[in-house]
């Protein structure tokens, strides 16, 4: 038997008192009537279900949200990892926990650590979608006076904050990108560790098929001692340094402080990926000019590297390689190569149309559609817009850098009443244009997750159409190469989204950029480059197959 | 709360609290001039009330408009959800917290009003769960006649704030103080005869995570400061307690035989 501790609160005694003596001040007549029903209407009669979706009638939640947020108030007790696939709105999930234990006074110091990049998305999302009154952590008071605050772990570990965080008693701790919390010697698992929490939530979309350890420690954070303590759960769960023993245990274990909806399950309509790979040739002027380049290496002027850089820019468009060119010129290294410069100035300017983007004109009014291009330069992007705008088409630039207000009224021109968007960066900073299906890859970036990154702003919840991708690469290039390793050979672009990011952290791969930039300036052939290209895809790939069968075991997944 | 219930509520809320409510063609829409004391408590600017005080200047008001349904045209729309109408809840509270009223009887019908003690509450069972339920209690304050659901027959009562001419009040035996004793004692009878599952179940959930706790710290000895502040942590999420919560309290002088089928315990 557990005796409940009854505490009656009597801070209001004294002032009764103190009224009666004074014979005054009373309330008005209707007014006590009134409190007492505001007070009636707000009790939550039971322990159980949800309150916070009644309360947000504007606010569309899907079935496995709520369930969710369900699963972790009543049986979780507070205390889970959400891994939901990405796009099926982890933060919706939390936002809802948080509302439900706010309505139900069970929380009401809440703290919520992100990515940097994500504090302002979060604070908006907080209070637009859920009403919650989040602040973003600015000065060090904050910790101290407001009660829902977003902050990056970067600044709440550092001092002066980290003493005053730690002194907060936190109800709730939420606490976003959890998966890169996996090593318990850094020093943000050991601050995350101090926090005093009664309530917790870790979110990451790459859970936990990586190292039985990276779950260990994950969980630990959670529910220390939940899967035994470091000995115990070597001796049970591992066999060698990655292989699984007693999965069926570990599996249940885990599924009991861990939800992962999975598209396939959630029974929502997921719309389909149409991809389109356009083998653009140059216009002879951009092919003579594109062939020059490499007269700089071979004069020494520049480096292999540069030259790679050169080649992908004008790929894109002039514009983008003459800033690098003009930079170098000006850099004044080989001042005896003058007719060399002045021959490929020459060469540049008498390029008169971009290839790719007269395709892109073409694609733009035959889709009649919304369209959002992104490319990987500056130049290009005001290039584009000029472009178009020649061709009676008005766009709208949208970059990283933009504030979030900007970024939002640019999304919203697009919306209403722009045709075409043309970005630099998807980012991190996710803007979600689901309203949106048709997507021009108008030159590709090196690193997969860029990619995915772009797709995912549209083929998200809420996307109601197919989605189509078009991707350019000018042929015969550096960027027909890179078209072929990501589109042939590893299929990326028909991906789920989320099981990349999976897949390159199991081979430590994720810095695919970097390899395919090695193969490029170590190669001294085409045929070269083409051998180590598809290495590197069949390692991918056979990564890719073994996870396949992984994933539907260890960390199956609440369901 | 259904919509014409908040649109009540907010009609009753600003009639109550002296505010303005002005002319609408729609009946789903209210449109309320505020006064002083509640455009302090709704629009959060003290700048401005301070610089008006400060200079003696003449204050201009707010004028809200809110609307019930999704589909009429102006104002802010109110839900059971929206901020606005949980901050108006809570300047009920602020605005209510003490009061003193006295039956209104036909005049010539002179009478006895006999002092009463209410007091409001909510009682919320709080582990890692949370439930809350209200309670009204009035205690007589002559001969200790308790009464449970003591606000909802107020409700149905002619109040005034001033005492009707004829009537006299008579002098409480209980002092106001053991009053509030009386009533606090007989709250925690009740809610310690009351079923413990709840908080059984809460028990049962706290000893199984502080058992996995100390295995996961059975090595280490002396114990770190993570094992102490963690045992803390499980004890906050899950201790079982009872929160008896002050909504607000008042003396009532009323006529003597109105709770004659109602009293339910003698003391």
């Amino acid at each position: 038997m557990m005796e409940p501790i009854i505490h009656f609160d009597r801070s209001w005694q004294g002032e009764f008192s103190k009224r009666i003596l004074e014979d005054g001040p009373w309330a008005k007549a209707g007014m006590f009537a009134l409190a007492y029903q505001a007070e009636k209407e707000r009790l939550i009669p039971s322990f159980h279900g949800l309150i916070a979706p009644g309360r947000l009638p504007h606010l569309s939640l899907h079935p496995h949200q709520i369930e969710t947020a369900r699963t972790v108030v009543e049986e979780m007790h507070g205390k889970a990892i959400l891994a939901d696939e990405v796009g099926l709105g982890k933060t919706i999930e939390a936002g809802l926990i948080i509302k439900e234990y706010m309505i139900r006074g069970l929380a009401s110091k809440v703290l919520v650590l992100v990515p940097a990049s994500l504090v302002l998305q979060w604070v908006s999302e907080l209070n637009t979608k859920f009403s919650i009154p989040a602040v973003p952590q600015r000065k060090s008071y904050v910790w101290g006076r407001c009660d829902v605050v977003v902050s990056s772990i970067d600044t709440a570990k550092r001092e002066p904050h980290r003493s005053l965080v730690l002194e907060q008693d936190y109800d709730l701790v939420i606490i976003d990108e959890a998966h890169k919390l996996k090593n318990h010697k850094t020093k943000n698992y050991q601050f995350i560790q101090l926090l005093k929490k009664k309530f917790c939530l870790l979110l990451t979309a790459t859970p936990i098929q990586n190292r039985l350890n990276e779950i260990f420690y994950l969980v630990s954070l959670l529910k220390p001692g939940y899967l035994g303590d470091a000995d115990s759960f070597a001796k049970t769960f591992k066999s060698g340094q990655r292989a699984v023993r007693n999965e069926e245990r570990l599996k249940a274990l885990v599924n009991q402080v861990m939800v992962r909806n999975r598209r396939e399950d959630t029974g929502l309509h997921w719309p389909k990926r149409i991809i389109q790979s356009f083998d653009i040739p140059f216009s002879a002027e951009e092919q003579i000019f594109y062939q020059a380049l490499s007269m700089l290496r071979n004069n020494g002027i520049i480096r292999g590297f540069s030259l790679l850089t050169l080649q992908r820019e004008a790929c894109s468009s002039r514009e983008a390689a003459f800033l690098t060119l003009n930079k170098i010129y000006r850099s004044g290294s080989a001042p005896d190569c003058e007719t060399i410069w002045q021959s490929i100035f020459e060469k540049l300017n008498a390029v008169k149309q971009n290839a790719k983007a007269e395709k892109a004109l073409e694609l733009i009014h035959q889709i009649n559609d919304k369209v959002i291009i992104f490319t990987e330069y500056r130049a290009t992007q005001l290039y584009l817009q000029w472009f178009f705008k020649q061709h009676g088409i008005t766009s709208v630039p949208f970059s990283g850098g933009f504030r979030r207000g900007k970024k939002d009224w640019m999304r919203t021109l697009f919306q209403n009443h722009v045709q075409v968007l043309i970005a630099t960066e998807a980012g991190g900073e996710g803007i979600n244009l689901q309203f949106a299906s048709h997507l021009i890859n108008y030159d590709l970036p090196w690193n997969p997750m860029r990619i995915e990154q772009r797709i995912g702003r549209i083929h998200r919840l809420g996307q109601e159409s197919d989605v189509h991708i078009y991707n350019f690469a000018i042929r015969g290039t550096v960027e027909s190469h890179i078209l072929n390793l990501l589109y042939n050979k590893i299929h990326l672009f028909e991906q789920v989204i989320g099981e990349l990011d999976a897949i390159l952290a199991r081979i430590e791969l994720r810095d695919v950029e970097k390899q395919v930039q090695q193969i490029f300036e170590e190669s001294e052939s085409e045929g070269e480059v083409r051998v180590k290209l598809d290495n590197l895809s069949s390692v991918i790939n056979s990564e890719k197959a073994l996870a396949g069968e992984e994933v539907h075991h260890a960390a199956g997944g609440h369901s | 709360m259904q919509q014409a219930a908040i649109h009540d509520f907010l009609t009753h809320f600003f009639t109550a609290s002296g505010c303005t409510l002005l002319p609408v063609p729609d009946s789903d829409v209210l449109k309320v001039k505020l006064n002083k004391e509640i455009d302090k408590l709704l629009m959060n600017r003290p700048f401005y009330w301070h610089y008006i005080e400060q200079t003696g200047g003449t204050p201009e008001t707010a004028t809200l408009v809110f609307r019930t349904d999704d589909k009429a045209e102006e104002g802010e729309l109110i839900h059971f959800g929206s901020p606005r109408l949980h901050q108006i809840f809570d300047a009920a509270l602020k605005l209510a917290p003490y009061i003193r009223l006295y039956q209104n009887l036909p005049p010539q019908s002179s009478s006895a009003l006999e002092p009463w003690l209410a007091i409001n509450a909510k009682i919320s069972y709080k582990c890692d769960l949370k439930k809350d339920r209200i309670c009204s209690i009035g205690l007589q304050l002559i001969n200790g006649t308790l009464i449970d659901g003591f606000q909802d027959i107020l409700d149905k009562l002619p109040l005034l704030p001033k005492m009707p001419d004829y009537c006299y009040t008579l002098s409480p035996l209980i002092r106001i103080g053991s009053g509030i004793k009386r009533i606090e004692t007989f709250l925690e009878s009740v809610l310690k005869s009351e079923p413990t599952g709840w908080a059984d179940d809460a028990g049962k959930r706290w000893a199984r995570d502080q058992e996995l706790l100390d295995s996961f710290y059975e090595q280490q000895d002396p114990k770190p400061e993570t094992y102490f502040q963690e045992k803390e942590a499980i004890r906050e999420q899950y201790q079982p307690r009872i929160l008896v919560q002050f909504i607000n309290a008042g003396l009532f002088y009323l006529k003597s035989s109105t709770f004659l089928p109602g009293s339910i315990r003698d003391h």
